[in-house]
């Protein structure tokens, strides 16, 4: 896989590629040879173009009759991993806090690089930490359960959170979170 | 006592025991797990769904694999009718003249092993046995083409040398082609004499006290365009002449040794006055007994010129 670093075409980080991947693998959902050829030849500090990810998403969607569930706990599991093993911990001290890191879209600009109409973006659009309630809204090319899922897992995997909800059925693009 | 101290403890609270803090914890617990549930119970759901389709599309594709094998096993069984219907019955004049006992056995339904009897064109008896490389489908199809090949030009010649050497010209493209060769053992025999060619394969002639092995210097059929060596040998009243293909000899025993050529002359010779069917029968009573399991096709022919 050829290397994307031009401003000219959406590319992923090598890293988000892995970590989507290794989540699969984790939860049984590809094996084998199937599974090593997802993360061979990605580098973690590399940038991809995003059809790498898409082409690994589709090994789920093809997969599965009902692959929003699926898809889902591989955004909670990647988040997890993302937490206990990357950077998580240094940029996210709790559940609240990675809400936060979602201000101004900071933290998908750190994964997803590209022109502004293809990259979109995942802004914390609302947040009342108070009465427990946020709103997030997302115009990336992302999948949107996976999304639902990355929002699930990056709040708990700080494990100060009781409870998390995380709802998009009106509408696929908003985000809306509870929890407490 | 906290509320994770009474939830560790087990003991169902008392009015009191928690405080309204606490409550709220508790009820948003709560709230967190069956959340949790809800989304275990979406994902679990969805697995399996999934392996339930899983499971019906691999009993869909056993079902398929079925119906293949049984198709294949029927064209299979077919195809050994024809392979079987191929080999030779020997002529009347033959047996009247010659004492004759053959044991053949594919390993799989078809195999590459092949013997023949032929008339000359100058009225003597030919024989030849075969080995074609590999086994099943596609070494029965060379064999057939062979038999072909041998059964045309018995028409016009005599000699086994210009018999082997004209099916190895005309066979030689083909079988380089389809990636085959083929051992030749091939035996022209008239009132005195037999005149033999020998490409791979085994020959023994029992004359009186002499013991004759066939020379083996050639190579096998379509592996090059070279002339072969003819050998003759008085053949008389009497002789005993036994061929046979690698199958026997190279097979094994659970030690790992092979039941070799001189284990199976040796029998020949020590049994060489008992009837063909006799000294075969105790040949492969002896090669049953030794061989762990038979790893390749076989064959094993023997006759006497009848006294």
């Amino acid at each position: 896989m050829t290397k994307d670093n031009k401003g000219t075409k959406l590319v992923v980080f090598g890293a988000t590629i892995q970590g989507f991947a290794q989540a699969c693998i984790n939860l049984n959902i590809v094996a084998g040879a199937k599974a090593e050829n997802l993360i061979e030849d990605i580098e973690v500090a590399g940038w991809y173009p995003f059809e790498k990810l898409r082409e690994i998403e589709r090994v789920v969607v093809e997969a599965y009759e009902n692959s929003g569930p699926i898809l889902e706990r591989v955004g909670m599991e990647m988040m997890l991993g993302w937490y206990k093993y990357g950077p998580g911990k240094e940029i996210v001290k709790n559940g609240v806090g990675f809400l936060h890191f979602q201000t101004g879209s900071q933290g998908y600009a750190s994964v997803v690089k590209g022109p502004e109409d293809l990259v979109g973006s995942f802004n914390l659009e609302h947040l009342d930490e108070e009465g427990g309630k946020a709103r997030i809204h997302s115009t990336t090319p992302f999948n949107k359960d996976m999304e639902r899922g990355v929002i699930i897992g990056g709040m708990t995997a700080p494990g100060d959170l009781d409870y998390i909800d995380v709802k998009n059925e009106k509408n696929p693009q908003i985000f809306e979170i509870e929890f407490a | 006592m906290s509320l994770e101290e009474l939830l560790e403890s087990g003991t169902v609270p008392a009015k009191g025991d928690i405080t309204e803090e606490e409550l709220v914890k508790l009820f948003r617990k709560f709230r967190g797990l069956q959340k949790k549930q809800e989304r275990d119970q979406a994902f679990w759901a969805a697995t399996n769904e999934n392996l339930k389709i899983a499971y019906e599309k691999l009993d869909e594709k056993e079902r398929e694999l079925a119906r293949a094998y049984s198709i294949i096993q029927d064209d299979l069984s077919v195809a050994n009718k024809i392979q079987r219907a191929l080999l030779p019955e020997p002529s009347r004049k033959m047996v009247s003249e010659l004492e004759l006992a053959v044991y053949q056995k594919q390993l799989a339904e078809v195999g590459g092993d092949y013997y023949d009897f032929f008339n000359t064109c100058s009225d003597s008896y030919a024989i030849g046995v075969f080995d074609i490389s590999g086994h099943g489908v596609s070494a029965a199809l060379v064999m057939t083409y062979l038999k072909a090949q041998f059964m045309t030009i018995l028409e016009t010649l005599d000699s086994p040398k210009a018999i082997v050497e004209w099916v190895n010209n005309t066979s030689y493209d083909f079988l380089k082609t389809v990636k085959k060769y083929a051992t030749v053992n091939f035996v022209v025999m008239n009132a005195v004499a037999l005149r033999y060619v020998c490409g791979g394969g085994f020959g023994l002639l029992l004359s009186g006290k002499n013991r004759t092995v066939f020379e083996k210097r050639d190579a096998f059929l379509g592996l090059r365009r070279r002339s072969f060596h003819e050998y003759e040998l008085p053949f008389k009243k009497g002789d005993l002449l036994a061929m046979y293909t690698d199958g026997m000899v190279e097979a094994q025993n659970d030690k790992g040794e092979d039941y070799s050529v001189q284990r199976l002359n040796e029998l020949i010779v020590k049994n060489a006055k008992k009837p063909v069917q006799a000294i075969l029968d105790h040949c492969m009573e002896d090669y049953t007994n030794f061989r762990s399991k038979d790893g390749d096709d076989i064959t094993l022919l023997i006759l006497r010129k009848k006294v």
